[in-house]
């Protein structure tokens, strides 16, 4: 793994600051979250109080003195209930979900308002439903039916609602022999009678009145009252703001009613006329006293100013509710859906952002609710329930969220480029450092100036221990390379004494045994001069190299004539000669281009067998001439490649007594750099032999 | 009487090995370890023959100074160089302190005193009057005095070193004809590697341009040697 991978991965460790980031808007969301919600506690505490004794707005009716002793002669609990639809329930109590309790039996009077068998409880209808004697526009509430039983074959069930200052009722009434009025003119004629149903309320002022509902037949069905006339006689007067619809069903028939709320007081009555045959006497069950229509139950419905007194508090994304202490809700103000959507117009990074931040199935709405007293404070006449949008609490953290996000990502963004940009830096340096440690070791000796030594960081410390090191090793290697030299110089005082002595002891009379052991002793002597010789030979050459004088002259006949020399010298060896034709000038030395031919022809000799012929060649290169040397042999061992023009490096493996330092190839590489040319060696393409190729600048 | 011989020389085995061989061939030898005992009997009285080493004890060159303070002292007395590095003859050569020879120490004691009674041969050569019959060569300019081993070019001398004489001398004598370095050596009765042999013929090339700057009589044949052409 590269050092630019590592830094690089280093860098993507600071993505630890978005998360962080993250959490850290969730932490806050949560408080926004809890704080809002203490603030939707202050606004229902708020218009909760506003509210306060109002039992008019909530209820219609004066701040009861004493509770409503008129309990029914016969009581008719609720009994026939239908069966409760689980996932209607279920969704009724999701509905309010702080509520503890929804009990479907009501609970025993807490407030002003406790609950009599025969009161009436309209439910906060969203829309007001179609007057056409149909139920599909109704809620599907089982909750909200109130059900009235005489016997088994007398029962209805009353659905009621408040919509637009209007109440609105549904009937349905089980009836085993519906039975329309007969068509006539006088709706007041007994004999036309058929199933009638009656309506009975007070008005504002506390008048009873009551209404009857007769039709011929499927459809709309109007509202009379029986007014009685100035002489007795008895006229049925059309009430027109009553309106409704009759409609038969399987096991009897519904009637859907309406009737403007501005007409109500505080009692409100229902009561059925079940006719088996036209003029017959009914079976009278319901809510109205049979015998003289009085209402029994009340009315509780909410003034239909509470709406208008709940909208001045509305604000968008927001919804009020007053309800019961029972939680039946009473009046609403809902501007929940005219908070604007949170996808439309949110930015697409924030919406990226919010897929990061938000666990599902997390709620988006706030909810609270504050109970409404009596005047005492004694009493809770109601709830006021508030519900808010998560909205604005999801802009603000939206907000803040994109914010630190777009901050924190760019940092990582500029950490992960700068680290990146770092590494590569240091990789270019380290790479710069390996170059150069590579390179140092030069033919020419030891390079110990070495990059980066100026740098004031560890890169600058390795780079200047690099160069101490090279130089400490530069140091040494010359003086290896010196050594011989010196240790010849050094050697050859006492070897002169040494054979001084001899040549001494020659001229002495010594006993003719003891001759032999002379002879071998000078023999000795003059292989250690041998030796020493070749010892200084490297020295001498740099010597003689350094002080050479250059000429100019044609490499031509030199080269001619040196090898008309070899051929005499190593008869009868075959020499095949490639020169050019014409001359070729060079600036240089020619003792030491003859010289260097010398050992090349040497060692072309010494490693090619006796009958191999050697060729040598004078190539002309625009910029250089070439000597190239051919011998037939063994190949070069692949491990000397790049050694064998260097000082003292030996590769003859005879019996040669002969003293033999490889000076050979290192002295025609020192001649051809004095010719500002180098030196190569390589195999011949087809394997047969070698190839010492000599390049010498020309003049240009 | 016997001919001395002043040695001058810092390593005692050696200075006593060479005064044996002296003295074993008849002459009187003087050894002297440095330049001060040299120069302060020098003074007292010369030697007829001064061999000396290029290093002197604390004194790297100090053979150098001790030769050119003895040529002031006399003009003609023989100087004999021996050094141990075969390199520092190039130095003496710049230094042009008019010794008669310089030689390594590699030098064989036999072919060291061959070498002495050369000088002194030359010497007495000197002393005589000029043009002893059958010893002089002559290649056009160049007149070849064996006797006194001394060379002229156009009648003027050319100053040169007893290896160098024998060097131009054994060219010279068969002109045309190659004479490679063994035979150089050979011929100046010394042991000498191949650029030594280069730098010496450069050197006498060198003496000669010096009297005639268009000589051009010693050419080299590469790969063979040298040869002598008229």
């Amino acid at each position: 793994m590269s050092l630019r991978l590592k830094l690089l991965l280093l860098g993507l460790a600071t993505l630890v600051l978005p998360w962080a980031g993250c959490n850290y808007a969730r932490e806050m969301e949560s408080a926004l979250r809890s704080g809002e919600q203490t603030s939707l506690q202050a606004v229902a505490q708020t218009i909760a109080a506003s509210l306060q004794g109002r039992t008019d707005l909530l209820y219609r009716e004066a701040p009861p003195t004493d509770a409503p002793a008129d309990a029914p002669a016969e009581p008719l609990p609720a009994g026939a209930e239908p069966a409760v639809d689980p996932a209607a329930n279920a969704a009724a109590t999701a509905a309010s979900p702080g509520t503890a309790a929804v009990a479907p039996q009501e609970p025993p009077p807490v407030a002003t308002a406790p609950a009599g068998p025969y009161d009436l409880r309209p439910i906060a209808l969203a829309s007001a439903p179609l007057l056409d004697g149909y139920s599909e526009d109704w809620p599907r509430d089982p909750s909200a039916w109130a059900y009235f039983r005489k016997d088994a074959r007398h029962h209805f069930g009353v659905l009621s609602g408040v919509s637009e200052r209007m109440l609105y009722l549904l009937l349905e009434v089980h009836d085993e022999h519906p039975l329309f009025d007969a068509p006539g003119n006088n709706t007041l004629d007994p004999a036309t009678f058929g199933d009638r149903v009656w309506i009975g309320f007070d008005d504002p002022e506390g008048q009873e009145h009551q209404l009857f509902l007769a039709a011929t037949g499927p459809g709309a069905v109007t509202a009379r009252r029986i007014d009685p006339g100035e002489y007795g006689q008895q006229t049925a007067v059309l009430e027109p703001r009553v309106h409704g619809a009759w409609q038969p069903t399987r096991d009897g028939y519904r009637i859907e009613l309406r009737v403007p709320l501005s007409m109500l007081g505080g009692r409100f009555g229902v009561l059925v006329d079940d006719r088996d045959a036209r003029g017959a006497v009914p079976v009278s069950y319901g809510t109205l006293r049979s015998d003289d229509l009085h209402t029994l139950g009340r009315l509780i419905v909410a003034d239909p100013a509470l709406g208008s007194y709940l909208t001045q508090f509305l604000q968008p994304g927001l919804k009020l509710a007053v309800t019961t202490p029972q939680r039946r809700v009473l009046a609403r103000a809902d501007a929940l859906a005219q908070s604007t959507t949170l996808e439309a117009g949110t930015p697409l990074l924030a919406r990226l952002y919010r897929r990061f931040v938000d666990r599902p199935g997390e709620r988006q709405l706030l909810e609270s609710d504050a109970p409404i007293y009596d005047r005492d404070h004694a009493k809770v006449i109601g709830r006021l329930e508030v519900t808010q949008t998560a909205d604005r609490w999801i802009r603000l953290r939206d907000r803040a969220l994109t914010r630190m996000l777009n901050f924190t990502v760019s940092t990582s963004l500029v950490a992960v480029i700068v680290m990146f940009a770092f590494a590569a830096w240091l990789a270019l340096r380290l790479e710069r450092l390996r170059r150069a440690s590579e390179s140092a070791l030069t033919r020419s000796g030891i390079e110990t100036r070495f990059p980066e030594t100026e740098a004031r960081d560890e890169l600058g410390d390795v780079a200047r221990g690099f160069s101490t090191l090279l130089s400490r090793l530069n140091e040494y290697t010359s003086y290896l390379r010196t050594l011989a030299g010196k240790l010849a110089h050094e050697i050859r005082t006492p070897l002169t004494i040494v054979r001084s002595s001899l040549d001494n002891l020659d001229a002495e009379q010594v006993p003719e045994a003891a001759r032999i052991y002379l002879a071998r002793a000078r023999q000795g002597s003059e292989r250690l001069n041998a030796i020493l010789l070749a010892m200084g030979a490297a020295t001498r050459v740099e010597e003689a190299i350094g002080s050479a004088e250059r000429v100019n002259f044609d490499l031509v006949p030199v080269l001619a004539s040196a090898i008309g020399a070899y051929r005499s010298a190593f008869a009868p060896r075959t020499f095949l000669v490639e020169l050019p034709a014409g001359p070729v000038m060079l600036h240089g030395a020619p003792d030491l281009i003859v010289q260097m031919l010398d050992k090349l022809i040497d060692n072309a000799v010494d490693f090619s067998p006796a009958a191999g012929a050697i060729t040598v060649r004078l190539l002309l290169l625009p910029e250089a001439a070439v000597i190239e040397v051919e011998n037939p042999g063994p190949p070069l061992p692949p491990q000397l490649a790049g050694r064998l023009f260097e000082s003292l490096w030996q590769s003859r493996a005879d019996g040669d007594s002969r003293p033999h330092f490889g000076l050979g190839l290192y002295i025609v590489r020192l001649i051809a750099e004095f010719h500002g040319g180098t030196a190569a060696a390589r195999n011949l393409p087809d394997g047969s032999g070698v190839r010492v190729s000599v390049r010498l600048a020309r003049e240009p | 009487m016997k001919r001395l011989v002043a040695i001058v020389e810092d390593e005692a085995a050696i200075r006593d090995n060479y005064a044996a061989a002296f003295s074993r061939e008849g002459y009187a030898v003087r050894t002297y370890a440095n330049r001060a005992q040299a120069m302060s009997a020098f003074a007292a009285r010369l030697p007829d023959l001064a061999v000396i080493d290029i290093s002197l004890q604390d004194e790297p060159e100090g053979g150098f100074e001790l030769c050119r303070q003895l040529r002031a002292l006399s003009a003609e007395l023989p100087i004999i160089f021996l050094t141990a590095r075969d390199s520092e003859i190039d130095a003496v050569s710049g230094l042009r302190l008019g010794a008669d020879d310089f030689l390594t120490k590699d030098l064989s004691l036999p072919h060291l005193i061959a070498r002495v009674n050369a000088l002194f041969r030359r010497v007495e050569a000197l002393r005589k009057p000029a043009g002893g019959a059958g010893e002089l060569i002559r290649r056009g300019p160049l007149t070849l005095d064996a006797e006194r081993m001394q060379a002229q070019w156009d009648g003027k001398v050319v100053l040169l070193s007893l290896t160098e004489f024998w060097m131009v001398h054994a060219l010279a004598r068969h002109p045309g004809h190659v004479r490679n370095r063994q035979q150089l050596m050979d011929a100046a009765n010394v042991v000498l590697d191949d650029n030594t042999i280069t730098s010496h013929v450069k050197r006498i090339r060198r003496k000669f341009q010096a009297v005639d700057p268009d000589f051009d009589a010693v050419q080299t044949v590469y790969g063979m040697g040298y040869r002598w052409v008229e």
